[in-house]
């Protein structure tokens, strides 16, 4: 009979090291992420009341089948597809343009990124406010438009129509988180080998062709990082939204699941029906997220 | 030297839960209201003087912030001792047993009964519950129109006598004074108050013989007809329509108190001379601004103004019954000077003392609010208050902005006012 002989390889002391190291990130997701998602998927299961005292009614999923045949629901997930679409993918294209931009210039590269950039230091909320001040009837979003169009007097009813509010909050949105994503672009841009360029140069290659036969294939890691990232920021919107319902904006165009979530628990109380909702968010994130990473894993890139 | 030791850590202990008996901290949580701020922060210096060993702390926050705070509060059980909301943000805290009623003992009466006979008739009613007193008014408020005249003789009108006294003479001079640069409005007539629906808007629908909640609690948006007329109106009152206003304006009051030729008239309480004397004490003291009642529609078939709301004290139940004691004390303290209230902060505590008094009496248009008040209702308070008022200005807001019929908007508020009475 042969004895097992335990190997404390050099592989092994590193696992035991790497451990050591992520623990730290585990206990503090585990914390602050995976026990507030378990909470809600057991909360979401309950007829629970944010103010009352009496333990919560056992009602199974009841809350997600009140939600699925709920029309708010349903307008709350077509505001979000709508924002999200409306927002992600010209955030994707003009960080992309932008980041080319900078990167194509000979002088002035920091200032551009710092310009681009410094929208997205401010808080959500700061921003939002910001822009409710311009989109004032009587504040900047009228004054500039109507003298770039030459149409003095026009409203363009920025937060007063349905459709314009819906362009505003992804106007808002674009604004604050373009310069964002074109920094990560930069990043992807500046860790292309510029040997691949040389060699596409002697080849004859013109910019176009190197664009798109060189750039864009091997940004691809870059860009599946940016669109995950922008596609998760745009369905967890919140602050722009409220604080435009706040400020006069109606409710129903721009009720996106983070702000119909924050009515049910906070204005009517029912933190059980908000937790469903909150767990179905997330699985649409972790879908599309999935989705993504699958399908940035068919080609990976090495240069 | 063990005995010694033993002692020792016997008198450190004692001494330590004397201490711990003598020292209350009770925390205040209220609305920012910088005349307010002023006089309570004395009374607090006064409390803790005579009470050694308790220490008030007063947070302020905004008045819709404040709502957020609290509830997020109560609902990790770490709520503030004291604080105070208007009654239908209050009203599910007490229906969900998180308040503790009112220490008579503690707020120096000698029963419960000599503190409703204290104060005017009703006014304690929506802090009662199962027989007992849940709360006691910071202020009773109802609303009336602010005027400027400087502004209606801007417009060719004389503020006595075309001031309007109904909703279509509302309309009418809001035209005349309103001021546009093509569509855009740089000086309005007057404006609605757009979060406020239970207090001003629900009182118009009652005027043309509508209902929000049936008698017997169980029908919501009662008389179509009534509905359907007051949406139509708020339709044809913004930027689709006549174009005279709308939410996504500045907020009318705090135009009308800069009195920069903006805004013709408001909505608001008694306690706006307060603000437009601490904002703009040149206007305040012109005499260019009067106070008229809430109008009525033509075809009304009831006269009824604005709704009137009660700030009231509230005392967390869940804190110790000595805290209990303690912030009922304090509260009544803060409570026993009505007239500083009144003179200071423009805010109206409904003692019978306070309303039959002199001071109350000679408070510019204080009349105008009594009359108002005595044709009026307390506005509709209950645990989903909030939801509904919320409900109530989306329909609104939809006619004005989303484009959406009068019809529709109706359908959709009375399916989603019946589904928060049905839920319960």
């Amino acid at each position: 009979m042969s004895k097992r002989i335990p190997t404390y390889s050099i592989e092994r002391k590193k696992a035991r090291w790497g451990w050591i190291f992520v623990a730290p990130t585990l206990i503090f997701f585990s914390l602050f992420s995976f026990y507030p998602i378990f909470n809600a998927l057991y909360t979401s299961l309950f007829k629970k009341k944010l103010l009352s005292l009496k333990p919560p009614d056992f009602i199974g999923l009841d809350n997600y089948i009140y939600l699925l045949k709920s029309p708010d629901f349903w307008n709350s997930m077509r505001a979000t597809v709508v924002f999200t679409l409306g927002t992600f993918v010209p955030l994707l294209i003009f960080s992309l343009i932008f980041a080319i931009f900078i990167m194509s210039r000979k002088r002035f590269q920091n200032f551009f990124q710092i310009a681009y950039y410094s929208p997205a230091v401010l808080s959500s909320v700061v921003a939002a406010v910001i822009w409710l001040l311009i989109f004032d009837p009587r504040g900047l979003g009228n004054q500039w438009l109507n003298l770039i169009m030459n149409s003095p007097g026009i409203d363009h009813k920025w937060l007063a129509n349905s459709i314009m509010v819906q362009m505003s909050t992804m106007l808002v949105y674009f604004w604050k988180y373009v310069g964002y994503f074109t920094i990560i672009f930069i990043v992807g841009l500046a860790s292309i080998p510029q040997s691949i360029y040389e060699a596409a140069k002697i080849d004859g290659a013109n910019d176009w062709k190197n664009f798109w036969y060189i750039t864009l294939p091997l940004l691809k890691p870059t860009t599946i990082l940016v669109s995950i990232i922008s596609m998760l920021q745009c369905l967890r919107t919140f602050s722009t939204q409220y604080l435009f319902t706040q400020g006069g904006a109606p409710l129903a165009p721009i009720n996106v699941i983070t702000l119909n979530i924050y009515h049910t628990a906070i204005r009517d109380h029912r933190i059980g029906r908000a937790s469903a909702m909150s767990i179905i968010l997330f699985v649409i994130m972790l879908l599309f997220t999935w989705v993504q990473f699958k399908s940035s894993r068919a080609d990976e890139i090495s240069y | 030297m063990k005995k010694l030791f033993t002692i020792f850590l016997f008198v450190l202990l004692l001494s330590m839960t004397v201490n711990a008996a003598a020292d209350i901290e009770i925390t205040f949580w209220t609305h920012e209201d910088p005349n307010r701020t002023e006089i309570e922060n004395r009374y607090i210096e006064e409390f803790e003087q005579a009470n050694p060993g308790v220490t008030i702390k007063r947070v302020t926050s905004g008045s819709t912030e404040i709502r957020e705070l609290i509830l997020t509060a109560f609902a990790a059980k770490k709520g503030p001792d004291i604080f105070n909301m208007s009654i239908e943000d209050e009203y599910a805290y007490i229906v969900n047993e998180r308040l503790a009623s009112v220490d008579f003992e503690a707020a120096g009466y000698p029963s419960l009964q000599a503190i409703y006979d204290a104060y005017i008739s009703g006014v304690l009613d929506p802090a009662t519950y199962k027989g007992q007193l849940y709360g006691l008014p910071l202020e009773l408020t109802n609303w009336c129109i602010y005027l400027n005249k400087k502004v209606f003789r801007d417009a060719g009108l004389d503020p006595e006598k075309d001031y309007p006294k109904t909703w279509e003479e509302m309309v009418e001079v809001s035209d005349k004074i309103a001021i546009r640069e093509g569509e855009i409005l740089q000086r309005r007539g007057f404006d609605f108050r757009y979060p406020y629906h239970l207090v001003s808007t629900v009182p118009m629908v009652e005027q043309l013989g509508g209902k929000l909640i049936s008698d017997d609690g169980k029908t919501a948006i009662v008389n179509d007809e009534a509905w359907f007329k007051f949406l139509k109106f708020m339709q044809e009152w913004g930027p689709s329509g006549k174009n005279l206003g709308s939410p996504t304006y500045t907020n009318a009051r705090k135009l009308f108190n800069k009195d920069n030729n903006d805004m013709g008239m408001c909505l608001t309480g008694l306690y706006q001379q307060g603000r437009i004397r601490s904002d703009n004490p040149d206007f305040y003291n012109s005499g260019e601004w009067m106070v008229i009642p809430f109008p009525k529609f033509e075809n009304a078939v009831k006269d009824v103004p604005a709704a009137y709301y009660g700030h009231y004290y509230m005392v967390n139940g869940q804190k110790p019954k000595e805290n209990q004691q303690m912030a009922w004390k304090f509260v009544a303290y803060m409570l026993s000077h009505p007239e500083e209230y009144l003179a200071k902060v423009n805010i109206v505590q409904p003692t019978v003392e306070l309303m039959n008094s002199e001071t109350y009496k000679s408070m510019p248009y204080s009349g105008v609010f009594t009359d108002d008040m005595a044709k009026g209702h307390v506005v509709y308070y209950g645990e989903n208050s909030a939801k509904i008022q919320s409900h109530i200005e989306e329909a609104i807001k939809s006619v004005m902005l989303a484009g959406v019929s009068p019809e529709d908007a109706l359908k959709t508020l009375k399916r989603k006012v019946q589904e928060v009475l049905d839920e319960g």
